[in-house]
């Protein structure tokens, strides 16, 4: 490879930098979103979206322009089987459910890498085939939207709380995807992905490679499905192509080349969440009865843009190669955590007037704002000054970690795991804020 | 291969013209005893007779010019061949494995099913049967053109079987019927094959259709002349064209991405322009011009014929594009683009202007079609190009046109078409739904396309 180092994560500059302004403005428009109840409803409804976009990453990694177009209809099928197993009374049981959704998802994608290892048709040609097929046959299994979940799931899609079962899906599936790309059969995929021939001639057993890789699509289908099937809490066979088409636009927007070999579980995730969050940010203007249709036509453009800057990406890598997807990460984090806050303590504290001059001292003047409630956060009393004390000291001891990370990083050849672990702590820490302030005692905006 | 092929020998050329003559007095025959009209009869007596002996003439030629091959290189294959039962089963075992499985099927079928028990099955199962037989041991004859030889034969056996098992099938009307569909199809399909024929692919083109389905109603309902609409969609479908071909000609191995995308956003702006001030949200309702009506309506009238005019306009322009891409320099040229990128572009073609100029041609009958289409039903509707994400598609791969593109051609795509048209004409007459239909498309498609588009295993391509 003769592009710079970590050109495996300059992709992602373009997905980081739309989450940003799309969660911003997210934030400023629906600042729903930003309490227990609404970032819980968003994780439980992006979550299909982004398993269904880790299935299509999956096979994309394995190169020969494997689109599996078939994956919205695929996650349907597996949908409908649920509901109507469960209708029948044949598999209602937790483990059942799971066993049947993964089992589908993992046969179905073993038949097509053999198809396409065994029979040597063009992927795209499979794919269309397991769609066309796929869709008929959820028309007849389920002839319309309907029928039941099964019981245990109902609760599932409630979304009042963060901490569902399916973050924990979520968490799962992505870190079981993270522990994978450790082992050297990863690297034997991401070979065979980017020049297949050059794997074959290093002894790289591509068939072997190419069936796991659509084993773990698979997997990512099926519990892709399993969620869909909480949301919904029933059966629908008509969003097959609506999600399919959606998936493969997120993909491409998280940097996940379709020719093979580039692709990582960030850019995927991060793709997902800009499509739920274009969806969502629309749904927040009123269009009316053109709501769908701009809805589509931003996809459309999306997917357009997104294709020609990846195009770019490599062009202006050359000459911004200073700026890491993770130092903008965290400048853009820090800024979006700021409008974040802002916007979910807007009503927390008291306008204050102005404080006559005289009355107190300097530093009651200037930096403390008496807050509404004398709840304390933590339930430790601290008088305001010590507060701020802490606070800063804290932030100043963060800002001087992230800067060291930065510079360490910037100069590494791949995103460490220290920097994973940084940026946990801070997605952690935001979520903690945003749970903590908008906590109905300390006068959240959810009702 | 030329357009009327002759054999070299006499006597085979006397025999398939007897051949001809036989089948088409037959036809005569059973045509006076069905009474129908004497020049109907005639009519398709001459057609059936010319048919049958240019095509006959053309498998004898292929098979000439097979023979004459062998000769040559025959010495040496000669001692690697196997004798006995062994080789039979090696050099046969796909075939006798399908045809092994098939009759499973129907044994099974039979047995559990007994309304399926009838003559017209049976014909139908032996006739599938000769098919497989024919699909293996004749089509290897054919070094070029298998897939069309193959499609034709499955055409053929699928008229053979619809006419046995469905109830007026053969008549005028349902004749008629699918021609008509298939000529929508086929319009469409004509740019979809050209892309191919580049190794690109246009999935824009149903939300084309469906824009300018509702496009054009929409500006004949804002009063301008239905002629000027008509050829204003076509020349707005050609510049959507020209941007996918221009958009994706740096990122051609994401052409399908790029032309999905772009056929999203077209599909959304034209929605959003056509229900500003409307009260009735992505649909448009209108008065179509009598003269679109006709050009595409069921009873539309042509010359005096009761033909719709959008067949004869497809089989203009199927010999127009097959003509063109057969003859003319810019037809060479997309084929020497499509099998060489770097030899054409050493002799000097550009790639960008043919890469764009497919796309444009793709762009603008798709648009076309969508016109025509408004003819057809009589009222906008934005989802009469759904059916075609995939069909245009799936008619140009069972057609035999690679998808890797510089093999192929527009005359496979008709055969293609066809076939689809005729499939689906069946699984309605024998009373399957819309699903089961797609279903049985979604599994046809790869047995089709594995029986003549296999790549080589990697091992060969190191």
């Amino acid at each position: 490879m003769t592009e710079s180092r970590g050109a495996q994560d300059t992709y992602l500059l373009i997905p980081i930098l739309l989450l940003a302004v799309l969660v911003s403005i997210a934030v400023i428009r629906g600042p729903n979103l930003v309490s227990l109840p609404g970032f819980g409803s968003a994780i439980i409804v992006a979550a299909p979206l982004i398993l269904a976009t880790y299935a299509l990453m999956s096979v994309a990694l394995a190169g020969r322009g494997t689109v599996d177009l078939a994956v919205g209809p695929l996650l349907a099928f597996i949908n409908v089987s649920i509901v109507s197993l469960n209708g029948l009374g044949l598999v209602t049981s937790p483990l059942g459910v799971f066993v049947v959704a993964i089992g589908i998802g993992v046969i179905y994608q073993i038949l097509f890498a053999l198809v396409i290892i065994v029979v040597r048709v063009q992927p795209i040609i499979v794919a269309l085939s397991g769609f066309l097929a796929l869709s008929g046959i959820n028309r007849v299994i389920l002839p319309r939207p309907g029928g039941v979940a099964p019981d245990w799931m109902v609760s599932w899609g409630l979304g009042n709380t963060i901490f569902s079962p399916v973050l924990l899906i979520l968490v799962l599936a992505t870190g079981g995807w993270l522990l994978f790309t450790l082992s050297p059969f990863f690297k034997h995929l991401r070979m065979m992905g980017y020049d297949e021939r050059a794997a074959f001639t290093a002894g790289v057993r591509s068939d072997i490679v190419r069936i796991g890789a659509h084993v773990i699509a698979g997997i990512f289908v099926g519990l892709g499905a399993i969620c869909y099937t909480a949301l919904i809490a029933s059966g629908d066979p008509t969003q097959g192509t609506t999600m399919s088409l959606t998936a493969v636009t997120a993909v491409v927007l998280g940097g996940v080349s379709l020719a093979g070999g580039r692709g990582t579980i960030t850019g995927a995730l991060l793709g997902a969440t800009n499509l739920f969050l274009i969806g969502y940010v629309l749904a927040t203007f009123q269009f009316g009865s053109v709501q769908g249709f701009v809805t589509q036509l931003l996809y459309g453009l999306t997917l357009i843009i997104s294709l020609l800057l990846a195009m770019l990406v490599p062009v202006v890598g050359r000459y911004i190669s200073f700026i890491s997807p993770f130092a903008a990460f965290m400048v853009l984090g820090i800024v979006v955590a700021g409008i974040v806050l802002e916007v979910s303590t807007a009503q927390t504290y008291v306008a204050t007037g102005p404080i006559p001059v005289g009355s107190g001292d300097n530093i009651e003047r200037y930096l403390i704002f008496p807050p509404t409630g004398d709840a304390q956060p933590f339930g430790i009393w601290l008088s305001p000054l010590q507060r701020l004390l802490f606070i800063a000291t804290a932030g100043i001891l963060a800002l001087v970690v992230m800067m060291r990370v930065v510079v360490v990083e910037a100069a590494a050849r791949r995103f460490g795991a220290f920097g994973h672990a940084v940026v946990a702590c801070f997605i952690l820490l935001c979520l903690a804020i945003i749970a903590i302030y908008s906590h109905p005692a300390r006068g959240g905006l959810m009702p | 291969m030329t357009l009327m092929p002759l054999p070299r020998s006499t006597l085979l050329t006397v025999l398939n013209l007897a051949f001809a003559m036989i089948v088409g007095a037959i036809g005569f025959g059973v045509g006076f005893a069905q009474g129908q009209l004497a020049q109907t009869v005639v009519l398709f007596t001459v057609i059936t007779v010319a048919a049958l002996f240019w095509f006959a003439n053309y498998v004898a030629v292929a098979f000439e010019n097979r023979l004459a091959a062998d000769a040559e290189s025959g010495e040496a294959d000669a001692d690697r061949r196997l004798v006995g039962a062994r080789s039979v089963w090696a050099a046969n075992r796909v075939l006798i494995v399908a045809m092994a499985l098939l009759l499973l099927a129907y044994l099974i079928i039979t047995a559990t099913v007994p309304p399926f028990r009838t003559l017209s099955n049976l014909i139908a199962f032996l006739v599938l049967e000769a098919i497989l037989v024919f699909a293996f041991k004749v089509s290897g004859v054919f070094v070029h053109g298998r897939s069309a030889f193959i499609g034709l034969i499955v055409l053929i056996a699928l008229v053979v079987i619809s006419a046995f098992t469905i109830e007026g099938f053969l008549s005028a009307t349902n004749i008629k019927a699918v021609l008509l569909f298939a000529s929508f199809l086929g319009i469409a399909c004509a740019g979809q094959t050209l892309v191919a024929l580049m190794g690109g692919l246009d999935l824009s083109i149903p939300f084309v259709i469906g824009a300018a389905n509702i496009g054009l109603l929409y500006l004949i309902g804002l009063g301008v002349p239905p002629w000027f609409a008509f050829a204003l969609v076509i020349i707005i479908g050609g510049l959507i064209g020209f941007l996918n071909g221009v958009m994706s000609y740096k990122l051609q191995g994401q052409a399908l991405i790029m032309t999905l995308g772009m056929g999203f956003a077209v599909a959304g702006l034209v929605q959003i322009i056509t229900s500003i001030g409307s009260q009735f949200s992505g649909n448009v309702f209108g008065t179509v011009p009598p003269w679109l009506s006709n050009l595409a309506a069921m009873n539309g009238v042509t010359f005096g014929l009761s033909v719709p005019p959008t067949i004869l306009l497809w089989i203009i322009l199927s010999v127009l594009v097959v003509v063109a891409l057969r003859y003319s320099a810019y037809g060479r040229y997309i084929y020497a683009l499509g099998g060489n990128r770097r030899s054409a572009m050493l002799i000097g073609i550009s790639e960008f202007k043919y890469w764009v100029l497919a796309y444009v041609i793709s762009g603008a009958f798709a648009a076309l079609t969508g016109a025509l289409l408004l003819g057809w039903s009589g009222g906008g509707f934005i989802g009469v190009g759904d059916p075609y994400l995939f069909t245009t598609l799936a008619a140009v791969v069972i057609g035999g046109t690679s998808l890797a593109g510089g093999y192929g051609g527009y005359g496979f795509t008709v055969i293609g078409v066809l076939v689809l048209q005729v499939l689906s004409s069946f699984l309605i007459g024998i009373g399957l739904k819309y699903e089961w239909q797609q279903f049985i498309f979604g599994l046809l498609i790869l047995p089709m396309v594995a029986l003549y588009s296999r790549s080589p295993h990697i091992r060969a391509q190191v």
